[in-house]
């Protein structure tokens, strides 16, 4: 194998080589907090790097599109892929993440000796995420999904000698291996219906469904809902939603952010592969499923988050809320990638900026963040409350923010497709949406000050929250570069 | 290029206002006051320069954003939306300059101010649905702001209250204009297109239109107010600042009236035949219930608030009597109405600055302490009751021929409305100013100083100037509002009544 036959999985290589040397520099150096943290950022910089010079690669027109063990260029039983989806896929992640990371940077700087253990689980879990995008392969996928599943549950306990960080911890682990359990089911029985496990290549699902009628389409469809359930407890798509308000409440504010944007981008990404990729001749099954739930979801995540009285609460049902708008594009099909990316991506970075923000208000450590805590924060840090205003704006969705062009882009999509209907309670949801966040700028602007105690943005949190907050604008005023890109960004 | 620059030159103030530094603070109001000039002269500039008789946009600025999506920032000023730029240029100047007694945060105050300027001077200025969707929910985030952060009292619920109502409106709005786009992205072979003036040449059905005459009209029933939409506008009036009420009266409302006319009726030409009745009826019902209710008010800034709520029923009535005079004459009345309950706006909340309450029940005989303040507060009484002479008469009358033509029950029921004006007005400035002072806390008061009269001022001689003479403003709207009429004639089997007063004769 020569070096551009690794370059599909570069990004993982890298960030696996990232954790060992986090992992070595514990031994080597006395106190390695701040280089680990120096060599992580590192690592995910260059995995983002490497997926650019992928996305390169592939407009010169590469030929070794897959990674396997059999060699290149096309083998019998790929198990990686690389294209512009996976490629995309690995910027949006892996800069997500580093503005994940950088949130978290005064937690990490606070753990101690435990910093490298951290450090090595973020990248692992990111390593995992990115695999869940790009792999060729069921088999592959579920490898990713588990990876980056056991890294986010030690995780989301990570401040243990709190208790109810443990709780947190100890719930998603229980209810996340479930969603595996319903998830690796479904790929089994993919597997009987099809006879592969492959999304690519001779004797692929794809190649079985479209050449033969299937003998037992019971079985498929059984499959299809198992994998799109599993997947729908991963993004927090409603019935499949309710770990997520207890998880986000209780593992620390330092690292939510990014297990929020990172699973949301990583699991519509690997959902988008099985459907786009492996089961695109199924469209007519599984896209009316996936409009129930993305309707559900709208319904359940609004009415929910109206009802909240702790900020984190009220994320994690507006999170659960915004899976149904993302997956309005899903229903489209391949018209409605471009707008799958386009809000998957402006989605993860307001959602990193707003819980950099709580993690501000209520400490990188804590796990609830109360609305008390918010009251009269325009008074006490104004810049901030401005910065929290326009994550909140295009969390409503209101023009000149990326989350009106998202919802845009999604809601011409679906009705495109023919779904009036899912496009009328989207908007119906949408007011309701407006109730949420225009509650949440009332606690911070129209309050009084609730306490004297100073706010203090710490300056990596700071670098994060301006790059979240130009992003949200300017994205929202000239979005058509990005949206050019996601649209280019489609699967094999 | 004066469109794209009069819509960021309110912007362009803002980030000016919003980098002052923080030992300067005493330079944030000045500034805050000069940077709202600009954009007055620049759409005066387009007035003056506006071609009379031509009846389709001017100064059009087309610019391509997304081919695939035919999205674009296309800017265009017509005879309908030429004086409500230039109304709105010119209440925030004044709007601004009524502010001093704003303390808490000036700086985010007038940030606020310039961005809602920026807002509604695009609403009016656009010419592709989709940026004239962004600049009207745009206008929600600082009035929201405006009336919570500086309102009165009950500010946290009213301005609530107002993003809700207005909120979920438009919501209907932009569903209608999504679907609107993607069947004139059929037409034009894109996934969708937003340029109004393609989508003239999109074929609907009847059906379609009735739901998307329904989809557009909630959200812009909800801005006018039409009753039984209403019930935000008292709330978000009585607690909002004077300056936002200025505009919430002045201008916001307008969109309301602006969108019945640029899309509804443009667009939808069928279905506002089939509508007529509705909305005409719902026109006279707010203009008799506002006039009712504004009677029986205790409070002074509510019962201009319900006042609005009545004009703005002439404002539909006369878009939906479908004749020359009437749409005439419902832009006349959305003009005048801008001007003079601004300035009855202005007037309420100097009051308020000297007494801190807005009961009619604390005052009486108030003009003798203050006789210039009575002097002027009677003067917009009277152009709002639609003396003749003044700005109020010569929209309403030329609502009331228009109307009679078509929907002659109709018209002489909203002439009720007149006389209803002269009964809460005229009361309530009886209990206010008249006779000798009753409440002894009034004893101090102090007339109007001389920056409150600059304030006022202006708006009295124009009332009194388009009261007498309005043919410069009627010639540019009438083209305009004709072109649209030919549409309806031309698609539907209406017929515009031909004969009747013409409206200068009609208003001479």
């Amino acid at each position: 194998m020569n070096n551009a036959a690794l370059l599909p999985i570069a990004p993982e290589v890298i960030l696996l080589a990232g954790a060992l040397i986090v992992i070595l520099l514990l031994v080597l150096l006395d106190r390695p907090y701040r280089e680990g943290g120096i060599v992580a950022m590192a690592a995910l910089a260059a995995a983002a790097v490497a997926s650019v010079l992928q996305w390169q690669a592939l407009g010169d027109g590469a030929d070794n599109l897959y990674f396997s063990a059999q060699g290149v260029p096309v083998p019998r039983l790929p198990m990686v892929v690389m294209d512009h989806y996976s490629a995309f896929a690995g910027v949006v992640i892996f800069v997500v993440s580093m503005l994940g990371l950088a949130v978290a940077w005064r937690l990490v700087l606070t753990l101690g000796a435990r910093s490298a253990e951290f450090l090595t689980l973020v990248l692992l879990a990111v390593a995992g995420l990115h695999m869940m995008t790009a792999s060729a392969n069921m088999i592959m996928l579920f490898i990713g999904l588990e990876t980056a599943s056991i890294a986010l549950y030690v995780l989301a306990g990570f401040t243990r000698e709190r208790a109810n960080a443990d709780e947190a911890a100890v719930k998603y682990f229980l209810l996340g291996s479930l969603a595996s359990v319903v998830f690796v089911y479904g790929a089994a029985l993919l597997f009987a219906a099809t006879g592969s496990t492959a999304f690519y290549g001779a004797g692929s699902m794809r190649e079985f469904l479209a050449e033969n009628i299937v003998a037992e389409p019971a079985i498929l469809l059984l499959a299809m809902g198992l994998v799109i359930v599993g997947m729908s407890f991963k993004v927090t798509a409603a019935p499949f939603h309710q770990w997520a308000p207890d998880v986000y409440q209780g593992a620390p504010s330092g690292i939510v952010g990014l297990m929020a944007a990172g699973v949301k981008i990583a699991g519509f990404a690997a959902l988008g592969r099985i459907l786009f990729s492996a089961l695109p001749s199924q469209i007519d099954d599984w896209a009316p499923a996936l409009a129930i739930i993305a309707g559900a979801s709208m319904i359940i995540g609004t009415v929910l988050a109206a009802v909240q009285d702790d900020v984190k609460r009220i994320l994690a049902y507006s999170g659960v809320a915004h899976a149904g708008y993302i997956l309005m594009a899903f229903v489209a099909g391949n018209e409605g990638i471009g707008s799958m990316w386009f809000y998957v991506t402006t989605y993860a970075l307001t959602v990193i900026g707003v819980f950099a923000v709580v993690a501000v208000v209520s400490g990188s450590r804590s796990g609830s963040s109360p609305l008390a805590e918010w009251s009269g924060l325009s008074s006490r840090a104004p810049v901030l409350a401005w910065v929290m205003l326009i994550m909140l704006l295009a969390l409503a969705g209101i023009p000149f923010t990326t989350g009106f062009v998202a919802k845009v882009t999604v809601f011409t999509a679906a009705t495109d497709a023919g779904y009036l209907w899912l496009m009328i309670l989207a908007l119906v949801t949408t007011i309701v949406g407006l109730y949420v966040y225009f509650r949440l700028a009332a606690v911070m602007f129209l309050e009084g000050p609730a306490g004297v105690e100073e706010v203090v943005v710490p300056p990596t949190t700071a670098l994060v929250l301006a790059v979240a907050a130009v992003t949200t604008v300017l994205l929202g005023l000239l979005p058509w570069p990005l949206l050019d890109l996601a649209r280019e960004a489609l699967p094999l | 290029m004066v469109l794209p620059t009069l819509i960021l030159l309110p912007l362009i103030g803002a980030v000016a206002v919003a980098l002052v530094p923080k030992n300067r603070s005493e330079l944030v109001f000045p500034l805050g006051l000069a940077v709202s000039i600009p954009p007055l002269v620049a759409a005066l500039w387009v007035a003056a320069n506006f071609t009379v008789g031509e009846a389709s946009f001017q100064f059009v600025t087309d610019h391509t954003l997304s081919e695939s999506l035919g999205i674009g920032w296309r800017l265009g000023i017509d005879g309908i939306s030429l004086w409500l730029v230039v109304l709105t240029a010119l209440l925030f100047p004044l709007a601004v300059a009524a502010s001093t007694a704003i303390t808490d945060r000036t700086k985010s105050y007038l940030v606020a101010m310039l961005i809602l300027e920026t807002g509604l001077l695009g609403v009016f200025l656009a010419l592709d649905l989709l940026l004239f969707f962004a600049f009207f929910e745009i206008v929600l985030v600082p009035m929201y702001l405006l009336i919570g952060i500086w309102g009165s009292e009950n500010r946290g619920y009213a301005s609530l209250k107002f993003v809700l109502f207005t909120g979920a409106g438009s919501v209907f709005l932009l569903g209608g204009i999504i679907v609107l786009g993607l069947f004139t992205g059929d037409l034009v072979d894109r996934l969708s297109s937003f340029d109004i003036r393609v989508m003239l040449d999109v074929e609907l059905s009847s059906t379609a239109q009735l739901w998307l005459f329904l989809a557009f009209g909630i959200a812009f029933a909800i801005k006018v107010p039409i009753v039984p939409f209403h019930t935000w506008l008292p709330d978000a009036h009585t607690e909002a600042p004077t300056a936002a009420s200025v505009i919430l009266a002045g201008v916001l409302l307008k969109m309301g009236g602006y969108g019945f006319l640029r899309f509804n009726m443009t667009l939808f030409p069928e279905a506002t035949v089939d509508l007529v009745w509705v909305l005409a009826v719902l026109g006279v019902i707010g203009i008799v219930y506002g006039a009712v209710v504004a009677i029986v008010q205790p409070d002074i800034k509510r019962l201009v608030a319900y006042s609005s709520v009545s004009h703005m029923g002439f404002v539909l009535l006369g878009l939906f009597a479908l004749t020359s005079q009437g749409l005439t004459g419902g832009v006349f009345v959305m003009i005048s109405h801008g001007l003079v309950t601004g300035a009855l706006f202005l007037l309420v909340g100097m009051l308020y600055d000297r007494r801190h309450t807005r009961l009619i029940d604390d005052y009486g005989g108030i003009a003798t302490v203050m006789p210039i303040y009575a002097g002027f507060f009677l003067y917009m009484a009277f152009a709002s009751i639609g003396l003749p002479g003044l700005s109020g008469f010569v929209g309403e009358l030329a609502v009331l021929v228009g109307s009679y033509l078509t929907l002659p029950v109709l018209a002489i029921i909203a002439a009720s409305g007149v006389i209803l004006a002269a009964v809460y007005l005229l009361w309530a400035y009886e209990r206010v100013f008249t006779g000798p002072i009753t409440n002894s806390a009034n004893e101090g008061l102090h007339d109007l100083g001389l920056r409150e009269i600059a304030i006022i001022v202006p708006l009295i001689l124009i009332v009194l100037a388009i009261g007498i003479y309005p043919k410069p403003i009627l010639d540019r709207i009438q083209p305009s509002v004709d072109l649209i009429l030919e549409r309806i004639e031309a698609t539907t089997s209406y017929e515009v009544p031909e004969h009747g007063a013409t409206v200068d004769e009609g208003a001479g």
